[in-house]
């Protein structure tokens, strides 16, 4: 057959992305995250295919059309449901890699003032239906250190949510250092998803999250959050790794250790991208990390069978959204329906963008820029992406944070294939032996 | 022949599942049958056992019948009208002209469409909602009523899948109320909700850019009949004539033009 050159040279989309798991070949659908097991012949004619064109043409002859995606390109933006509040920036820690720089994102430390707090809130609930759901989180630097527009702003939204008969749900991230007792009331009362940023027990921790002075931080975050752990009930404290090429060794470890002290979930992701470049993780630190979550994977694996809990977060979700099929054109809402306020008033992207002024979305007082947030959508969606288009994770992906891929680019592309295609085989085999599982999540 | 036969195994490849050799429109995106009668199965009949203990009608709010063994005070609501529904109405004021161009005002009630009204409910399935009815008598009455689970799951795995649950329709409850091409719903449903098997506008003339002919239900399309497209219903065929001899009377196209 005579192909043109375009053909030949130009990658083409994967349609989807074949794997083996030990029970049976098994093919994800790009499009619409659609996953099937798949006969021997398929397999065959798959493998034996010389380009995507004829695998896209052996998913039409076994009935797998596309679901149209362009659609969504011409949308109109959507409306904000999401606000991340930087009620501080600034920090009393001295995090290594911090993209926040210590909290103030490399300008004078800040407050956000409770006008501007209250005012974001009453942005969020703009034109709001009854039984739609929204989302505040408190982030920073640390915002613990602006704790009474913290707590006013979080009033102020449980209120508007009783009126409107609306689904809201709270969150905050801390560094933990700050948390006392009467915080633990204040976050149970009002359901708070709780987040302690913590990146390992112990002396991994303490290399990476240093007080300012340089001591480390572990021992005292421990024990203000212990009495929390026990308190929770409608809160949920969780916490969240961050892994540098010095931690890598020993993830499994520091997520076991993590989830004994009783933490709701305990979640990771890799630095990707720091301001000063400090504990950036390289392709080998990369390789060595997804060795480490496979194997806390496997251990979900084992604890679900048995019907206990082995509460990591990362493959939690991938669970959820590979049995929905979660279908995602951009990595997250950041620019579209999530946006982050800074302490001063004005709008951006998402808490890492703050005061960026390349990914501002207008101010509290002009409100969301809604031609930025096009332009943002279009531009971001994972079709309009290099290499994304033509990558067979891409809807489950969505191409990777904004933050880390404009500042550093795309280098951990093989880890979150990695990932995605061990998840995709744990599904299969949790779905065959724990079904039940799933039935929880639809 | 190689066997290509795929088995989804996530939820959006079962609701996206074409069995080899189906046609398109058994999928949900490509059918019709959301919000009319389709062609394929009625979706509106989804929504009829929704509330245990009730049957709904597929498209008003009216209580056509209620379970076996339902207590006396779920009987009583035979023949009553759903009103509400956990706090939201299942009945709308329609607005609009009443004449082409004229003013936008009140049409008077309807019901909503059940897809949308009922559809937020499905995030209580398993617990019991506030539903109001009005009776006949033009009385309201009050009753907590348990949503049923939308989605399939089997018994002994809690497996859910993205069929749809067996206690929403029994057997040939979802094709109960389809298109009847050959019966009442070819005369009553407008041209463009038909595919273009149907002839609408016949022994078309065109002049001076102008066009004129028959509608392909009037009784009289003779060459000395006006050609005028009427929607007249005197001048149409009945019901009755349709069901007695609508292969007589309805006459196949040849060029455009009734057969001879
Ligand atoms: S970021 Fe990498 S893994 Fe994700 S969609 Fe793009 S190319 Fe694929």
């Amino acid at each position: 057959m005579f192909l043109p050159l375009s053909v030949l040279t130009e990658q083409q989309p994967r349609p989807g992305h074949l794997f083996p798991t030990e029970l049976g070949w098994h093919v994800l659908v790009a499009n619409g995250s659609r996953l099937y097991r798949v006969t021997e012949d398929f397999r065959d004619a798959w493998q034996e295919a010389s380009n995507e064109k004829l695998r896209e043409a052996l998913l039409a002859e076994a009935g797998i059309g596309s679901i149209t995606e362009e659609r969504l390109l011409e949308s109109p933006p959507p409306a904000v449901r999401a606000l991340s509040l930087a009620v501080a920036q600034k920090c009393n820690l001295g995090c290594t890699y911090c993209y926040a720089e210590q909290g103030d994102f490399g300008r004078a430390p800040k407050n956000m003032p409770l006008e501007h707090a209250l005012r974001a809130v009453d942005l969020l609930f703009l034109n709001i239906q009854p039984g739609e759901s929204l989302s505040l989180s408190f982030l920073g630097g640390e915002p613990l250190l602006n704790r009474p527009v913290l707590q006013a702003a979080a009033r102020h939204a449980s209120g508007w949510a009783l009126r409107t008969n609306a689904k809201l749900s709270l969150s905050v991230t801390t560094n933990g250092t700050l948390v006392v007792p009467e915080d633990g009331d204040f976050f149970e009362e009002h359901g708070f998803a709780v987040t302690v940023s913590l990146d390992g027990a112990g002396e991994a921790h303490d290399r990476q999250r240093p007080f300012r002075g340089g001591e480390g931080s572990y021992s005292r975050i421990v024990q203000r959050i212990e009495p929390l752990l026990r308190q929770q009930r409608r809160m949920q404290v969780s916490a969240r790794m961050t892994v540098t090429p010095d931690s890598v060794q020993g993830v499994k470890e520091s997520v076991d250790s993590l989830i004994a002290l009783g933490f709701h979930t305990v979640g990771l992701s890799p630095m990707l991208s720091s301001p000063a470049g400090h504990g950036e993780m390289d392709p080998e630190a990369l390789a060595r990390l997804l060795g480490e979550m496979k194997e806390c994977g496997r251990a979900f694996e084992a604890a679900v069978i048995r019907g206990t809990r082995y509460p990591f977060l990362n493959v939690m979700n991938a669970m959820k959204e590979i049995h929905r099929g979660t279908h995602r054109p951009h990595p997250c809402g950041a620019g579209g329906s999530y946006l982050g306020v800074s302490a001063e008033g004005k709008l951006f992207a998402c808490h890492r963008f703050v005061d960026d002024p390349s990914a501002g979305f207008g101010s509290l007082e002009s409100g969301v820029d809604t031609a930025q947030q096009q332009r943002w959508l279009r531009e971001r969606h994972v079709e309009q992406q290099s290499p994304c288009k033509t990558c067979w994770a891409r809807y489950l992906c969505g191409g990777g944070c904004h933050h880390e891929v404009i500042r550093r680019g795309r280098p951990s592309c093989d880890y979150i294939r990695g990932w995605l295609e061990y998840c995709l085989s744990a599904y299969v085999r949790i779905k065959t032996f724990q079904p039940g599982y799933f039935g929880a999540t639809n | 022949m190689p066997n290509l036969t795929l088995d989804p195994t996530n939820l959006t490849a079962q609701f996206e599942h074409r069995g080899r050799g189906n046609p398109p429109s058994v999928l949900p995106l490509s059918a019709i049958s959301n919000c009319f009668p389709g062609l394929e199965f009625d979706f509106r009949n989804v929504w009829r056992r929704v509330l245990e203990g009730i049957v709904l009608h597929e498209a008003v709010g009216v209580v056509m019948d209620v379970d076996p063994g339902v207590p006396a005070n779920i009987t009583e609501l035979r023949g009553a009208f759903l009103v509400s529904v956990d706090g939201d109405p299942t009945i709308g004021d329609v607005q609009g002209p009443r004449t082409t161009g004229g003013a936008v005002e009140s049409l008077g009630q309807d019901f909503l469409e059940w897809s949308n009204a009922l559809a937020r409910i499905l995030t209580h399935a398993g617990e019991e909602v506030r539903c109001e009815f009005q009776t006949q008598q033009n009385t309201t009455i009050t009753r907590m009523l348990k949503v049923r689970r939308f989605f399939h799951a089997d018994e002994l795995t809690n497996n859910r899948t993205a069929a749809i649950g067996k206690d929403l329709a029994t057997p040939g409850e979802l094709t109960q109320s389809l298109c009847s091409p050959w019966q009442n719903d070819y005369r009553e449903c407008g041209c463009y909700y038909w595919a273009a098997s149907r002839p609408d506008y016949v022994n078309v003339e065109t002049a001076g850019g102008v066009t004129s002919g028959h509608n392909w239900m009037a009784r009289d399309r003779s060459a000395a009949a006006p050609r005028a497209y009427t929607l007249n219903n005197s001048l149409l065929f009945t019901y009755d004539e349709l069901f007695q001899n609508w292969e007589t009377l309805l006459k196949f196209q040849i060029d455009g033009r009734d057969e001879t």
